[in-house]
């Protein structure tokens, strides 16, 4: 214990390798788990594939078994989770001592910003190397006990680029977070633009006189080179580390140049307007007594940043596919046909060569269900477990309202807060439909919104029975997060195998994901039993919270 | 029990695994008065009082608050008591006046007249973010939303923390002011000399055991003293020593100054007898040495 509190490196270290290496003991253990369902299914289909789509999931040509699971699991979704990881750890590692309050106390060490900076930045890459490591033992191990022959792929220079490219991120957000003190910033500016950067770079090679565009993505310097089947393009390489060597040296300035922030929130808009003697009446009514009336309405306030953004991103994205598939038209035709359904089930299936198609699978099969979970997860962890760790709770319950009060009205929030990104969701897609005249079904629509509202509040219940149990942000995130990848993976590798095929529907992903709703309507029995596990979790919150002791944090 | 009293406690117990934070606690605190309780760090206060608001649950024993249990009848009993937390947190984002509108809210009604002339007295700034706030600033705010229900029951753990002397006095008089009118004030404190000047009685707690609950004046009655004695020449403190009930004997010259739990007048007789004894003063001790002295007697 006693060696982890040596300095800055190892005390951040000591504070951050869990999450790490609970991400990539998922992500090995995903990888023994898709490769043994490959290897039972016939996975020639791939060959068919065009070689924009293999690029985007990573997946070289003549892929066998062991290039479609490293490409699935390790470049896709391992490389959004590592670079994910490396970014919260980014964020934080200035901002976060500023808004815990305890940078003051560190800096009074006779330690200057720089060295603290650089030992966070060192951190980083040490913890975030600990995660390769357990990544690149179970990529050498999986083969060898399940049996699979791997030929001549490049792990190894894979997991570097993985490597180098959840740096990139990392150290973004490190760079932010040093530069403007806020969490919110470095998380919220780095993750738009991994987001952004990896559909981009899936996208934009599809549609070839914008295919050049590509490049202006960071993901681009990752996944385009193929490493697994070409090894390491030193010159893409050379980019994301560069930006790894920018960040630093803007972090390095960020900090130095500012002062430090306190716990104070800051001066946002809003409080400027409650200050001007113009605005005062309107803005207070807005922000002050209106938003504290009732504890659900103070949870709507406390989330309507992060509502306010999923609501832009999904009904921007979901118009945009409209006029998008206008483009892609001849593509997706062809492409449709060669499409294995076995792949698309993974998004809930549909012939990509219809506008229904392909809106489930660029919208529906993971962004629209991504965002509604973001809100919903969010509000759920936030109801009592956010509220003990601010230790705020204690006095909160000091007022005469039940424990099982909290816990419902944040509930209603959490309701209100899907209905609303579902509704998003709905005219966003309505909207691309009009746009790009496909005549979609709206009645259909709206089903399928219905079903993801009814998802995102399966794993908001989630959240907030944990948070209930427990009291902790970490448990109701990383729990809550965790099993819904878990749950949304093995829904669409376990129906590739027959014997396995009947597990699927022991995931909430089943009953989102199964019933085809674009094409079929509404499927009322998938709806009931999204409801009743939302309504188990929120009663088990109701329960778990009421018969324990309340946390402090102090 | 009687209706005269305010908070009763019957065989508190609190555990936490092997650690035993509060044992068979059994107290009355009367209605009207003011009970500082007194302990060091880790002693069991806060737990005492997360019991009591019902935060934590007693592995056994049980309290009730103005006739009511403190678990199945917690969310009445909270319509009649203010409270502090130790440790006070709000929520950062929100102003004194938003903060003080939640609770108001959530309790169904506030006379805002009374709310700002605790805020007068205070000094307190309600317009300006919880977040921006002094520790002192903040704890005014506390002090407001504790004590704007006019509340039976005032339950405060350190709430004093930050608040500058002035300030200080003022919330001291308004302890005195609000049970003048009949309510009642738990005060779990470290500010000694605080709760000497508002405290009826104070009950000391250690190590999880409640060791004395008594009237502070009594308590400063009954315990040592502060003696000193000035003579014609120099003195021996071995003649001092060898009194029952003294300790801490400092010579300096002609002056004598020692902790004093005898007969008055065996100290008289002893020093009498070898010197010329020219003046004589005695201090009731307070409360800061009994407190100090309990815990050295029984650590």
């Amino acid at each position: 214990m006693a060696v982890t509190l040596t300095n800055v490196f190892t005390k951040t270290s000591r504070d951050r390798w869990k999450s790490t290496v609970i991400g990539a003991v998922t992500l090995g253990a995903l990888l023994f788990f898709g490769m043994a369902v490959y290897r039972d299914i016939d996975v020639s289909f791939w060959d068919d594939l065009p070689e924009a789509f293999r690029n985007m999931f990573g997946i070289p040509q003549g892929a066998d078994v062991g290039g479609l699971a490293y490409g699935a699991i390790y470049s896709g979704y391992g490389a959004l989770t590592m670079a994910a990881i490396a970014l919260a750890a980014g964020a934080v590692s200035i901002a976060g001592e500023e808004k815990n309050g305890t940078i003051g106390l560190l800096l009074g060490d006779p330690i200057s910003r720089t060295k603290v900076f650089l030992e966070k930045a060192g951190s980083l890459i040490a913890v975030t190397a600990m995660g390769f490591v357990i990544l690149w033992i179970a990529a050498v191990a999986a083969p060898v006990i399940l049996d699979v022959d791997i030929g001549s792929m490049n792990v190894d220079a894979l997991l570097v680029m993985m490597f180098i490219n959840a740096l990139f991120y990392g150290f973004m957000a490190m760079a932010l977070g040093a530069w403007t003190g806020k969490t919110s910033v470095a998380i919220g500016v780095t993750s738009a633009l991994m987001v952004v950067s990896f559909i981009a770079v899936g996208l934009l090679p599809l549609i070839e006189s914008v295919a050049g565009l590509a490049r202006a993505f960071p993901w681009h310097y990752f996944t385009s080179s193929d490493p697994v089947a070409n090894g390491i393009d030193w010159g893409h390489f050379a980019v994301l580390a560069g930006g790894v060597a920018i960040f630093t040296a803007v972090g390095v300035v960020g900090v130095n140049r500012r002062d430090l922030r306190g716990q104070s929130t800051g001066t946002k808009l809003i409080d400027r307007l409650r200050e001007n003697p113009i605005t005062h009446k309107a803005a207070e009514r807005f922000a002050g007594t209106a938003r504290v009336s009732r504890i659900w309405v103070k949870t709507a306030s406390d989330h309507q940043a992060l509502l306010f953004i999923v609501s832009i991103v999904l009904f921007v994205m979901s118009l945009m596919i409209g006029p998008m598939y206008n483009m892609l038209d001849d593509t997706m035709a062809r492409l449709s046909e060669q499409f294995p359904e076995d792949l698309l089930a993974l998004f809930g299936g549909g012939d990509l060569g219809t506008p229904e198609g392909f809106y489930q699978v660029e919208m529906f099969g993971l962004m629209i269900p991504v965002g509604i979970l973001a809100v919903t997860i969010a509000i759920g962890a936030a109801a009592m477990a956010g509220e003990e760790k601010r230790n705020t709770m204690g006095l909160l319950l000091s007022n005469p309202v039940k424990r099982s009060t909290v816990v419902l009205q944040n509930t209603w929030t959490m309701i209100l807060y899907a209905v609303i990104a579902g509704v998003v969701s709905f005219l966003g897609v309505a909207a691309g439909s009009l746009v790009g005249n496909l005549g979609m079904d709206l009645v259909n629509v709206a089903a399928a919104c219905t079903l993801a509202t009814l998802l995102g509040l399966v794993f908001g219940a989630i959240a907030l029975a944990l948070g209930g149990a427990t009291g902790r942000t970490t448990v109701a995130i990383y729990g809550s997060v965790g099993v819904a990848v878990i749950t949304y993976i093995a829904n669409g590798f376990l129906p590739l195998n027959e014997n396995t095929e009947g597990w699927a529907r022991l995931t909430p992903f089943h009953y989102y994901l199964s019933s085809d709703p674009l094409n079929t309507g509404m499927s009322w029995g998938n709806a009931a039993v999204l409801v009743i596990l939302a309504t188990i979790g929120i009663a088990a919150a109701v329960a778990l919270f009421d018969r324990r002791d309340l946390r402090t944090t102090g | 029990m009687t209706d005269s009293v305010a908070i009763h406690t019957d065989e508190l117990t609190k555990h936490y695994g092997d650690v035993r934070a509060l044992v068979d606690l059994n107290l009355d605190v009367q209605r009207g008065e003011i009970f500082g309780f007194l302990g060091p760090n880790g002693a069991g206060k806060t737990t005492t009082i997360r019991t009591l608001m019902d935060e934590i649950r007693p592995t056994s024993g049980s309290a009730t608050i103005v006739g009511l249990d403190t678990h199945t009848d917690s969310v009445e009993i909270r319509r009649h008591i203010g409270y502090i937390p130790g440790d006070l947190a709000m929520y950062p984002n929100l102003t004194g006046k938003d903060t003080i509108t939640y609770f108001a809210n959530l309790r169904g009604g506030v006379d805002w007249g009374y709310v700002d002339s605790l805020a007068e007295r205070l000094e307190a700034d309600l317009s300006r973010k919880v977040g921006d706030l002094s520790t002192g600033n903040r704890q005014k705010v506390g002090i407001i939303q504790a004590f704007m229900n006019r509340p039976e029951v005032l339950i405060m753990d350190e709430p004093s923390a930050g608040l500058d002397p002035l300030v200080q006095r003022t919330f001291q008089q308004m302890m005195k002011e609000v049970t003048a009118n009949g309510s009642t004030v738990f005060l779990s404190s470290h500010t000694l000399s605080e709760v000497q000047r508002v405290a009826d009685r104070v009950g000391i707690i250690r190590s999880g055991h409640l060791v004395a609950v008594e009237g502070v004046q009594e308590l400063r009655s009954k315990a040592i003293r502060r003696v000193d004695m000035y003579f014609d020449g120099p003195a021996e403190a071995a003649v001092f020593e060898g009194v029952g009930g003294a300790r801490d004997v400092e010579v300096r010259n002609h002056h004598v100054s020692l902790s004093f739990d005898g007969s008055m007048e065996e100290l008289l007789r002893a020093a009498s007898a070898r010197y010329t004894l020219m003046d004589i003063s005695s201090q009731e001790a307070d409360l800061e040495e009994i407190f100090l002295t309990y815990y050295r007697e029984e650590v």
